[in-house]
């Protein structure tokens, strides 16, 4: 019994992102027995017009031989391959020179890839949990994925899956090959916005503290001091809410040009290196500016990883300033451990975790641009709390692509309006127009525009899991 | 050639040959939301196409809108989706879509046809009076703001002359950044007790009738922005929606300032409309307000620099160059001619004839920013 739960699972989530991304029709026909979850050899057996998915293919620790499909006006990337089943009766199908599916004369339908096992090992934090390292905050650096030497980290392998299998299972609805052609999407990608309100203000003793570390931190290498630093801390000392407390009204604003909505998380409680370093007065200020449309969520403070007392006692100083709006959150510093977490921000009412990201690579943690419910492996068993991992942070995006910032949003965007898929992107008031950070100096308003060229739509984490739950 | 007023069927492939003609990338939403989802509502739409066979070689639009004046409320036109092939110039194309739009406008009692145009002898050929000429306030935030200005101003220059005159503008505008920082700084004052000013994410039902306060204090007409036109044009704009931000006394509207953020970065001051008890709020402080809040908002939203419209003599519109002029705006004198054309509806208005009685904003625009 325990062994169909893993099964359950994959298909559950993949009709939730179905539900999200694609049509009414092609959601029933993924539910229907059209779509079958077997192991190999029973799936090999079948013959019958259906998609049969094989779940007892072990994955390998690190991905095998990896493969593009043109789909969609796009490309798709596929590893770990599944065998063809024995016989001259099975065909490869693709658009291309390497197959997506295996084809039974009598109309069966293989994936050629590992579909059910790449897909449940990502949602539910495999390489991970197959690791011990880890950087000195805990955390599974993206470095350490065994998905990073082959150029995976930025697929959206659920979405590329959900893409292919629909298009598969709409067009054997129709006794037809498929057809690599998307015609069941329900609308543009979607953009969730997020902003992590960690400094509202630039004057708090550490920030002028690395300034001033910053403008004599040269001489430690014999090069001349940098003395525009001062200029950032005189200018803060003035005017501590400039270019982050308003930043965040301006962010505010920018979106409503756009007709966008985002959640803000808020920080609070301990004070510190790694805690709040803002006025908890700033933080209620900028509470009541917030209008209804847009999400108010928790930023776990890093002092209340797992620690009940702390994680209690922020959470009900935030409850105070806005009651009945925290149900959603993400960790400061992503300071998170999918095998722990999800279970802990369960108890205190957290529904909707925006904490599974890179901080400093843009990148699908889970290979979905989405929302998925998260899972307890050693318990086997799915939780009632959903992730919607993050893409985007902006300091990763411009550090790691520079001048090619915007090209590779909008390419990921042009991506997801092939496939069907939701981008998520973190951008920090503080740097969101801030001259003291030049490299994402109007580059939140480029990506709006980009959203806006793709006809992108705007959720909010909770929204888009709101409607998985309001569609279910 | 067939010249008729346009077909559903042929929508789509009059913007297509806007997209054509312009390099553009319209949408048939924002197209739809120009000319058809307007709040005029009336079908046929006053929108005329030229076809030679399935071909479209030209169009000519007009956008109706419902203006105010002490007399009440009435349609007027704005002329717009001027375009003709260019291998069909010189064949009268523009004038007999004219002339069914001329008809349009009798038949739907439209007082005026008005526009703005860097083109005029076209329209000048049609009768049209060219009174005015769309002048600029600007207020430089950074010098980044230069190209976008320098762009929209020289446009026709040669390319030596266009270099020196980028050079000049971009010192010019560094050296203004300083003084307007300055003008500002010193200008912000704590708004008056007893007013509050708040974002406006719903169009306020009091809008229609803060219009009609304005004719009533500082004469003249302008556009009739009621709750519906306000949603239409503001805030379900498919290109970029508006900020309206919106002084109150209590619960009652005094008036509102409407700005957004361009492609281009820059900044727009969309609207501003005062309307209050003299005796009671100075105007001029009410408007000073809101464009201080106007000026910081836009600053938040990283914007380069910040654009409006300064058109005429009329008394708002001075007090508003003026107050704008206190507080680090400079008065450009450039910009397209208005182009006006008053239809035998429109004779009679009290308002007609001098262009000065008309109070214009950007909201006098298509709505379009890039």
């Amino acid at each position: 019994m325990t062994a169909t739960v893993p099964v359950q699972y994959v298909r559950t989530q993949l009709i939730n992102h179905a539900r999200l991304f694609f049509t009414d029709v092609a959601v029933k026909i993924l539910q229907s027995d059209a779509v079958k979850f077997l192991p190999y050899a029973d799936a090999a057996a079948v013959r019958a017009p259906a998609i049969v998915i094989p779940t007892d293919i072990p994955i390998p620790p690190s991905p095998q031989s990896r493969w593009r499909v043109p789909f969609n006006g796009t490309e798709l990337t596929l590893w770990n391959p599944v065998p063809r089943p024995s016989g001259d009766t099975w065909s490869a199908v693709s658009s291309g020179s390497a197959p997506a599916w295996y084809q039974h004369n009598s109309g069966t339908l293989m994936p050629a890839w590992n579909l059910f096992g790449n897909l449940f090992d990502l949602l539910t934090f495999g390489e991970e949990f197959r690791s011990n390292q880890r950087d000195r905050h805990g955390r599974f650096d993206w470095r350490f994925s065994p998905r990073l030497s082959p150029g995976l980290l930025t697929v959206p392998a659920v979405n590329e899956a959900v893409a292919l299998l629909a298009d598969a299972s709409v067009s054997l609805s129709r006794s037809k090959p498929p057809s690599f052609i998307l015609d069941c999407l329900s609308g543009p990608p979607v953009v969730v916005l997020s902003h992590d309100c960690d400094l509202l203000t630039g004057n708090d003793f550490i920030t002028q503290a690395v300034r001033l570390y910053r403008t004599f931190q040269p001489l430690t290498r014999f090069r001349l001091p940098r003395p525009g630093n001062l200029w950032w801390i005189v200018r803060n000392a003035v005017t501590p809410r400039r270019y982050y407390f308003d930043n965040v009204t301006g962010m505010l604003d920018i979106e409503r040009c756009f007709r966008f909505t985002s959640t803000l998380y808020l920080l609070n409680g301990a004070k510190g290196r790694f805690g709040a370093r803002s006025p908890l007065a700033e933080t209620r200020r900028l509470a009541k500016l917030v209008p209804p449309a847009w999400e108010i969520g928790m930023h776990y403070n890093y002092n209340t990883f797992l620690d009940p007392s702390a994680f209690s006692s922020q959470l009900d100083q935030l409850k105070q300033i806005v009651p009945n709006r925290i149900i959603s959150g993400r960790a400061h510093y992503l300071h998170f451990d999918p095998f722990r977490s999800f279970s802990f921000l369960q108890q205190y009412g957290i529904c909707t975790d925006e904490s599974s990201g890179w901080p400093d690579y843009v990148g699908f943690r889970n290979g979905i641009a989405g929302c998925f419910q998260a899972y307890d492996l050693k318990q086997n068993t799915p939780l009632d709390i959903w992730e919607v991992p993050l893409t985007i942070v902006e300091n990763a995006l411009a550090n790691q692509h520079g001048a090619e910032s915007l090209p590779v949003v909008e390419n990921l965007l042009r991506h997801l309006r092939s496939i069907g898929g939701a981008l998520t992107i973190l951008f920090h008031p503080g740097r969101f127009h801030n001259p003291e950070s030049p490299r994402t100096l109007f580059l939140y308003h480029e990506i709006l525009k980009a959203g806006r060229r793709v006809e992108a739509t705007s959720l909010t984490a909770r929204q888009l899991v709101d409607r998985i739950r309001d569609l279910s | 050639m067939l010249i008729d007023l346009v077909h559903p069927s042929d929508h789509a492939a009059c913007n297509e040959f806007h997209n054509r003609i312009h390099h553009d990338r319209r949408s048939m939403t924002q197209w739809r939301w120009e000319f058809v989802d307007n709040t005029h509502l009336q079908i046929p739409i006053p929108f005329v196409c030229a076809k030679d066979g399935d071909r479209v070689v030209g169009t000519q639009a007009f956008i109706p809108i419902r203006m105010i004046d002490r007399d009440g409320v009435y349609w007027t036109a704005k002329s717009e989706e001027t375009l003709v092939d260019p291998e069909y110039r010189g064949q009268q194309v523009f004038e007999k879509m004219y002339d069914l739009l001329f008809r349009y406008a009798e038949d739907h009692q439209f007082a005026f046809i008005w526009g703005f145009t860097p083109a005029v002898k076209a329209f000048t050929r049609l009768q049209f009076a060219t009174p005015g000429v769309t002048h600029q306030l600007f207020l430089p935030f950074s010098p980044r703001s230069a190209a976008p200005m320098i762009r929209k101003l020289s446009s026709g220059q040669t390319e030596k002359g266009g270099r020196l005159r980028a050079a000049a503008m971009r010192t010019a505008i560094a050296a203004a950044r300083v003084l307007s920082s300055v003008k500002i700084t010193l200008g912000r004052r704590r708004l008056p007790d007893g007013l509050i000013i708040r974002t406006m994410d719903e169009p306020d039902d009091q809008a229609g009738l803060l219009c009609e306060c304005f004719v009533k204090q500082w004469g003249g007409n302008t556009i009739y922005r009621d709750s519906r036109y306000l949603r239409w044009r503001l805030l379900e704009n498919p290109y970029v929606r508006s900020i309206v931000r919106a002084i109150y006394e209590g619960d009652r509207l005094l008036g509102w300032v409407a700005f957004t953020l361009g492609d281009d970065g820059v900044g727009y001051l969309v609207d501003l409309l005062v309307s209050c008890d003299p005796s009671r709020w100075n105007p001029g402080i009410l408007v000073k307000s809101l464009l201080v809040d106007a000026v910081f908002s836009t600053k938040n939203m990283g914007a380069t620099g910040l654009r409006g419209w300064s058109v005429n003599q009329h008394p708002f519109d001075r007090l508003v160059r003026s107050e704008a002029r206190k507080i680090g705006f400079y008065h450009i004198r450039r910009g397209h001619s208005v182009v006006l054309y008053i239809c035998s509806a429109g004779r009679n208005r009290s308002s007609s004839a001098n262009f000065d009685e008309w109070f214009v904003s950007r909201i006098y625009t298509e709505g379009v920013l890039s």
